[in-house]
């Protein structure tokens, strides 16, 4: 009988005297499901081999068997903590391709929406940061405050996770009544509460110590391995899809991109934390310049039928610039819808970072790549 | 900075916070308070009112069977099928109506939006659980009942923290 061939990561590797290999995951709690390959001498890592794709779902390809407005639900799976923003670029994909005016209110809205499921999103990514450092009192308060913002979603969307709210020709429902004054004070409170975390957290000794200089990019390999979003701000390069190709009225609202110089996983896990105010700034002064009235929503034709062509659009979701690639060929199903996602390019630098780390910070460097493995399998 | 002022300072973090209220929703004793009956939708405009997309409300004197709500779950969740009713309703000769079943609903509320009638909508009732498959499965008459939910519990912010009043 003749030995199977394996495919490479399941073949058992020859014993070596110094060097062992080691399985993280894909079902460990501290990796996420995926599986990371490590090599180990002693306590260095010698070699890194991230192995994602053990939760593919299929999403591309499912979105070829729906109409246009049917793929919402399903597309949004792969990150349900930001489903507003893995929704956008594929939103106003459709609209371009289906040829729909969207109405000044509901872009507001939706810059609205999007913001408040990027700092939902960050939060939840800050709780598992902290939880992987053994810092447990960093997973109780994010965990806890993300309620603020996840109760403002509910009141506008009606779901707490999986919103299903943005639509092409706008978003699907108005905003409640006095939604602004609550919005308002629940995002006052909430920037009020993430700056003290700069005392527990961010300038604590001990987190310093464990992650300064630890997993160093930098500012030539963030660019040679096509880093994105955090992890590339991180190592020094001011890039924002929000500021270099403003879509709906993010040129019309006021804020800034936050640039760290160090590149280590200390400047990567600081800047979502600085984003999220920035966020609270945006939300604000869309609050203020937002029309008072008007329609949110173009009434859709049953089964509309997109124009023949593609379109790319690209938006920056709570991980980096996420892209969506939609080709129509005049039916009611694209013919093919593909994400670009960020957690997928920013994996890419995780071989580059933990080599000669030690094996005790591989928690720390991974998930400081604000990666997220459903939306890289997808 | 030094270590030992980093220490005390995320120290002294900790032991501010012993004076901040509770920010924890004790469910089910209290329940949060949502806005609206849930959600709806109004088909002559095209836009939806805004709400909690929970259990839906059937109203069986607005359906026509016509089964357009089950055709847009078709894509999504595949929970909607049509039923026989015994009752006799004349804008619905074929007497079909949706039964819904929560154990594959994903609960977009995209069937709402595909109900030209006013027949479908979401309501607050969001405590769906059952000890068996069958239990999860909605029938028309039971869709017809709107739901008994108490929940008044909001987000208040004060000087000492946010709390659920």
């Amino acid at each position: 009988m003749s030995t199977p061939t394996l495919p490479p990561g399941l073949a058992i590797q020859k014993a070596d005297e110094r060097i062992m290999t080691l399985n993280v995951g894909p079902q460990h709690p501290g990796s996420g499901h995926m599986r990371i390959i490590v090599q180990i001498d002693g306590d260095y890592i010698v070699a890194c081999d991230p192995d994602p794709g053990y939760v593919h779902r299929g999403e591309e390809k499912m979105a070829e068997y729906r109409n246009y407005v049917l793929n919402i639900p399903h597309l949004e799976r792969p990150v349900i903590h930001d489903s507003c923003n893995i929704l956008y670029p594929y939103v106003l994909g459709v609209e371009e391709l289906l040829g729909l005016e969207v109405s000044e209110r509901a872009k507001y809205v939706r810059v609205i929406a999007s913001e408040l499921n990027r700092c939902v999103y960050t939060m939840y990514w800050l709780a598992i940061y902290g939880i992987f450092l053994g810092h447990s009192t960093m997973f109780m308060w994010p965990a806890g405050d993300r309620e603020l913002l996840i109760d403002l979603l509910e009141k506008m969307t009606g779901a707490r996770v999986t919103h299903s709210y943005f639509i092409p020709g706008g978003i699907r429902n108005d905003l409640p009544a006095n939604f602004e004054d609550v919005c308002l004070r629940q995002v006052n409170y909430f920037e009020k509460r993430i700056k003290e975390y700069a005392d527990i957290f961010y300038d604590n000794p001990i987190l310093i110590s464990r992650t300064e200089k630890t997993g160093i990019l930098t500012r030539e390999n963030a660019i040679r391995l096509g880093t994105t979003g955090s992890v590339l701000r991180a190592s020094g390069i001011d890039y924002d899809v929000r500021k270099k190709e403003p879509y709906d009225v993010y040129d019309e609202l006021d804020f800034q991109t936050n640039v760290l110089k160090s590149g280590d996983s200390y400047a990567r896990s600081k800047i979502p934390w600085l984003d999220m105010m920035e966020s609270c700034r945006i939300i604000r002064d869309a609050l203020q310049k937002m029309p008072k009235s008007g329609s949110v929503r173009v009434k859709l034709k049953p089964n509309p039928k997109g124009a023949i062509g593609s379109v790319y659009k690209r938006v920056e979701s709570g991980r980096g610039a996420l892209g969506c690639y939609i080709v129509s060929d005049k039916k009611a199903e694209p013919y093919r819808v593909k994400l670009s996602v960020p957690s997928f390019r920013n994996l890419i630098a995780l071989p580059h970072l933990l080599i000669g780390e030690k094996l005790g910070n591989m928690p720390s460097v991974y998930w400081s790549l604000n990666y997220w493995p459903v939306e890289a399998d997808r | 900075m030094g270590t030992a002022t980093g220490i005390i300072k995320a120290l002294n973090s900790g032991i501010k916070h012993l004076a901040i209220k509770r920010f924890t929703l004790r469910y089910p004793e209290q329940k949060l308070k949502f806005v609206g009956d849930g959600y709806q939708f109004d088909p002559s405009t095209g836009v939806g009112i805004a709400g909690l997309k929970g259990r839906h409300m059937l109203f069986h004197d607005h359906c026509t069977g016509c089964q357009l709500c089950s055709i847009a779950c078709e894509g999504v969740a595949e929970a909607i099928g049509m039923v026989k009713v015994p009752e006799e309703w004349k804008q619905n000769k074929k007497s079909i109506m949706p039964q819904i079943d929560y154990g594959k609903c994903v609960f977009c509320g995209l069937c709402v939006d595909a109900c030209p009638f006013y027949a479908l909508y979401m309501t607050n009732d969001y405590e769906l659980s059952s000890f068996s498959k069958e239990g999860l499965i909605y029938t028309p008459a039971q869709l017809q009942v709107k739901p008994d939910v108490s929940q008044n519990s909001e987000i208040q912010i004060s000087d000492r923290g946010a709390t659920h009043g």
